[in-house]
């Protein structure tokens, strides 16, 4: 109870409690604008986290991502264009009851059921996550290092319909993590005489690169050649969204809970659980004809599921230092620039950090609503901001975040050269999130199978001696044959198309 | 750009050697065959296999080099890359010599003016407004030492 009591003074702090409403505004406006997305707005808040507490930098990107997938729900139904990814699965939903004229029903809907869904996503971080790590105590480096990859392996297997480019994406980010000093024996790797690199890539101007530089690059030459048109006003938004939401409470809830599972799952995130549970609750329908006629119920669903998974990729992330998407990823990158290595450990003996996190988790969602409200209201202002001004004020943002790391133009490159290389692979199909994931991922996997080399003198068979590991090895090793197998069977379908064609 | 799976395995397969190559001298630790060299020539490997995975598919499935894909022209795409280029590079360069807030000034101008087809007067005031925020951000509230360049002499 002492450790609640001193949690709860940690949040409400009128410093915290700034940071929190204004990183939730910032997310609000990169949100509601399309084609900026949640984690773009994280990797431009993380050079200002840089300079926090591990507890406001937490709180400012959970507020700041949670908004901002709340706010890609408005350009949604008012012009069917999805703010975020997050979003696409019911833009035409809700599109088409703006087209009805229950514009303000749609939006009152989305908002309150991602407050809904949010909650219950803290409910089972908060709920479940001690549980694990106390479970998790007894892991030795065997388990962590199958957990880990595991964790990237799944996300290879998820990342799109060719996993052979998620492989690839996967290994060129375990080179990059590979760069600098070996924190098992010093040794010095890839460093080509850059004093620089000693020390490693930092992460937050890969992240900057692949994520922020990446994006410009692709949206900037569409200034001018796609306009957005005017959206409708908003009248009445919370009229009837009690009615509709009782009325679908069951998919609501269950949405809730499906979402924080599949946003805990390593490389699945907030636009896959919504898709998945908008798919779902179309099957558990007594009406499934009325979906995609502008119909509340994927709705209600839907927007339930994407703010639960956010939560829900918080659980492999405190718990056991494995992100579950790439926002996750980046909140492991600020913990561990503050000198925080996730894990178990954290729980046990830094207990009031992790109740406060919980509570900023809390409060961010209770935010959605007023804020949402507000982001509705200024919609129309917002999506009039001309693009050809954003996209340079952003690209300044970039160079001085990076730069802000280490006080070094050398991190400036790297973001570049990283942004022109995530720019080629998106434009060819490669995912990014496995490349990130790889980045965080790579020096843990390393170093714990180096530990438990040294305990085993070398004996890799090892590493499956103890039944946890052994059960996690399996399930890494049968994710690879998976991943294996559906590249062969995509060559053999399209070595077949190209026969018959 | 659409680049033919053939080429980019290649490019892929040779990082991969280049890797392999690279860390062959990493030493193992003691009394064992394990260290700093097995992540690398472990990741070279698999970028060799996987690369030559692609290479063969590309191969076999033919298809031009390069294909130009979605609804803007080559041109325009291949020009407004050159420009962030040309704004990041000028920034590294230019920033030491001239100092943060000239530069930032310049280019933010410069770009908008550009991307809103001429609208200078916005682009000058957005400009000033956001190069004195951006300053009084990072220099002053995070102490990130953002250079001066000339205006040292002239501020100091």
């Amino acid at each position: 109870m002492a450790e609640l009591q001193q949690a709860l003074s940690m949040v409400f702090a009128w410093d915290i409690l700034a940071i929190v409403v204004g990183a939730s505004l910032f997310g609000l406006f990169m949100g509601a604008i399309p084609g900026l997305t949640a984690t773009m707005a994280t990797a431009l808040l993380v050079p200002v986290t840089f300079f926090m507490e591990p507890l406001p930098a937490i709180g400012a990107i959970v507020s700041a991502t949670a908004m901002a997938i709340v706010a890609g729900d408005i350009p949604g139904a008012l012009l069917r264009i999805p703010g975020t990814p997050a979003s696409a699965a019911y833009t035409d939903e809700a599109y088409l009851m703006g087209r009805q004229g229950k514009v303000g029903q749609a939006l009152g809907i989305n908002l309150a059921c991602s407050m809904v869904g949010g909650l219950i996503g803290v409910a089972m971080l908060a709920f479940f996550s001690p549980l694990i790590a106390e479970f998790a105590l007894r892991f030795t480096s065997d388990e962590y290092f199958w957990l880990a990859l595991l964790g990237l392996s799944c996300a290879v297997l998820v990342s799109g319909s060719d996993p052979l480019k998620g492989v690839i994406s996967m290994l060129l980010g375990l080179l990059i993590s590979m760069v600098g000093m070996s924190s098992v024996s010093g040794q010095m790797r890839f460093t080509f005489d850059i004093p620089g690199l000693l020390g490693g890539i930092s992460i937050l101007p890969v992240l900057i690169g692949l994520f922020a530089v990446a994006e410009l690059l692709r949206r900037i030459p569409e200034v001018g050649r796609i306009s957005i048109p005017r959206p409708p006003t908003v009248k009445k938004p919370f009229e009837g969204v009690g009615r509709e939401m009782w009325r679908y409470k069951g998919g609501g809830i269950r949405s809730g809970f499906l979402g924080t599972l599949i946003g805990a799952l390593p490389g699945a995130g907030a636009d896959i659980a919504s898709w998945v549970c908008y798919a779902i609750s179309r099957k558990l329908s007594r009406t499934p004809e009325k979906f995609g006629t502008g119909h509340p119920e994927g709705l209600v669903s839907a927007s339930a599921a994407n703010n639960a998974a956010l939560s829900g990729a918080y659980i492999p992330a405190l718990v056991f230092g494995i992100p579950g998407d790439t926002i996750t990823a980046i909140i492991i990158g600020v913990l561990m620039m503050k000198g925080i290595t996730p894990g178990p450990d954290v729980f046990t003996n830094d207990a009031v950090l992790i109740n406060a996190i919980f509570i900023v988790f809390l409060l961010a969602n209770l935010l959605l609503l007023p804020l949402g409200l507000l982001a509705v209201r200024s919609a129309r202002h917002i999506l009039s901001i001309p693009s050809g001004v954003l996209y340079p004020l952003i690209l300044l943002f970039c160079i001085v975040g990076a730069f802000a790391t280490n006080n070094s133009m050398l991190d400036v490159w790297i973001m570049l050269g990283l942004g022109l290389l995530a720019y080629l692979m998106a434009e060819n199909d490669f995912p990014i999130g496995p490349m990130i994931l790889a980045v965080i991922l790579g020096p843990i996997i390393e170093s714990n199978f180096l530990r438990s080399m040294i305990k085993a003198q070398g004996d890799m068979l090892e590493l499956f001696d103890r039944p946890i590991a052994t059960t996690l090895g399996c399930l890494a090793l049968l994710v690879w044959a998976s991943i294996i197998f559906s590249t062969f069977w995509n060559m053999r379908i399209s070595a077949h198309e190209a026969g018959s064609t | 750009m659409r680049i033919n799976d053939l080429l980019l395995g290649v490019v892929m397969a040779l990082l991969g050697a280049i890797t392999i190559w690279a860390s062959r001298d990493f030493p193992s630790l003691p009394r064992q065959p394990y260290g700093a060299g097995t992540f690398p020539t472990l990741i070279g490997a698999l970028l060799v296999v996987f690369g030559g995975i692609m290479a063969l598919r590309g191969w076999r499935r033919r298809g031009a080099l390069f294909a130009w894909q979605g609804e803007v022209g080559p041109k325009r795409v291949l020009f407004c890359i050159a420009m962030v280029i040309a704004a990041v590079v000028a920034y590294i360069e230019l920033t030491p010599i001239l100092g943060f807030p000239v530069v930032s000034l310049v280019l933010l101008t410069l770009m908008i003016d550009w991307l809103t087809s001429h609208r200078w007067v916005l682009a000058t005031s957005v400009a000033v407004i956001a190069t004195a925020l951006v300053w009084l951000a990072f220099a002053k509230l995070l102490h990130v030492p953002l250079a001066l360049g000339v205006l040292e002499k002239v501020v100091y």
